[in-house]
């Protein structure tokens, strides 16, 4: 695949990954309801899938991870954004991983059971590595300094916590798989102008709100 | 016919869910609820803590929080060279966060029990704190 168009569908899929996190995201919490699971869970899962399944590019998700990261830390709303910047990051990364021997026409995932149970795993692991990644850099970062003891005393917080994007993911992953036979072809005069008009769109809105903010 | 690798992802499943389930039963079953904060080994009311110690207000990102300041507490419950040690500051969920004296110095402690501090990353602002352990 052209390095370009790779780059421009890094660009688009990482940027409203990031989008959504801070304006779904952020409206989820507002309400009270679980953000980071069913962020996690249906968003996150979703965008990272069905890249995938179109792009076929080992090494896209992760760079997903780094552009909706990236977007993340200019969340005008509140909220920890270092530690949600870097979650999403590593899930980019844990989910590379996890899907490296998953071939690209998915035909390890014919079965129902195995999608579901795909959808599980993925959320689970993607979901609770964020978590655990996040609790050791956030402090290293930030300055105060990370004590190994305050992360084995949430072990058992953070994998009871990855127990609801797990069962979203089960739900979500096959539903996403469904699409994968449909036809999307997108001429080139078409396909750069509208990944990067709408990424260029997510940034603008998220950063101006930002601004006027005075975040 | 399933295969290895089909197997494999099934068992995975299986056992992220199993460890998902009985963490979440140890998570309710460890989970202390009390009305005390303990303080370098004291039980102490919210009530107590605040009848001691001025209330004021910090900044933070999210707007004015007001509450008592932690370093008047850890001076008025009488710890030596509070600037000697590092603070845990324990939930009662197990969330536990580690500050040193010039971090804990910048922070307050809400009527409702979590701490802000105005410069540090959100994480370290503990929610339904029952315990500050000096170390």
């Amino acid at each position: 695949m052209n390095k370009m168009k790779l780059f421009a569908g890094i660009l688009l899929f990482g940027s409203l990954w990031g989008f959504s996190e801070i304006f779904i995201g952020s409206a989820l919490t507002e309400i009270g309801l679980p953000a980071g699971a069913i962020m996690t869970g249906f968003f996150a899962l979703t965008f990272l899938v069905i890249s995938r399944m179109f792009y076929k590019q080992i090494g896209m998700q992760l760079g997903m991870g780094v552009i909706a990261g990236a977007l993340r830390l200019f969340n005008p709303f509140a909220g920890c954004h270092l530690c949600s910047a870097l979650a999403i990051m590593a899930e980019g990364a844990i989910f590379e991983i996890i899907w490296y021997k998953i071939s690209f026409d998915l035909t390890e995932l014919k079965t129902i059971t195995t999608r579901v149970s795909m959808g599980i795993l993925t959320s689970y692991v993607v979901y609770v590595g964020g978590f655990i990644v996040t609790q050791i850099l956030t402090p290293i970062i930030s300055g105060p300094g990370f004590y190994i003891e305050n992360l084995i005393s949430i072990m058992p917080n953070i994998f009871s916590s990855g127990l609801l994007p797990a069962l979203i993911g089960g739900a979500v992953l096959p539903a996403t798989i469904l699409i994968k036979n449909v036809d999307v072809t997108i001429k080139d005069r078409l396909y750069y102008p509208t990944t990067i008009g709408v990424s260029v769109l997510c940034w603008c809105i998220v950063v101006g709100i930002w601004f006027l903010m005075g975040a | 016919m399933i295969s290895g690798k089909e197997k494999i992802i099934s068992i995975l499943a299986i056992s992220v869910l199993l460890l998902g389930i009985f963490s979440v039963l140890y998570v309710n079953a460890t989970q202390i609820n009390k009305d005390t904060i303990t303080i370098d080994g004291n039980e102490y009311t919210l009530n107590q803590i605040f009848s001691m110690c001025t209330k004021c207000s910090i900044v933070t990102d999210e707007g004015e929080k007001t509450g008592i300041a932690l370093d008047d507490l850890i001076l008025k419950i009488g710890i030596n060279c509070p600037a000697c040690h590092n603070y845990v500051i324990k939930a009662e969920d197990k969330y536990q966060q580690t500050v040193s004296w010039d971090i804990l110095k910048t922070g307050i402690l809400t009527d409702y029990g979590r701490v802000y501090f105005p410069d540090t990353a959100h994480t370290f602002w503990v929610r339904n704190v029952i315990e500050i352990e000096v170390k």
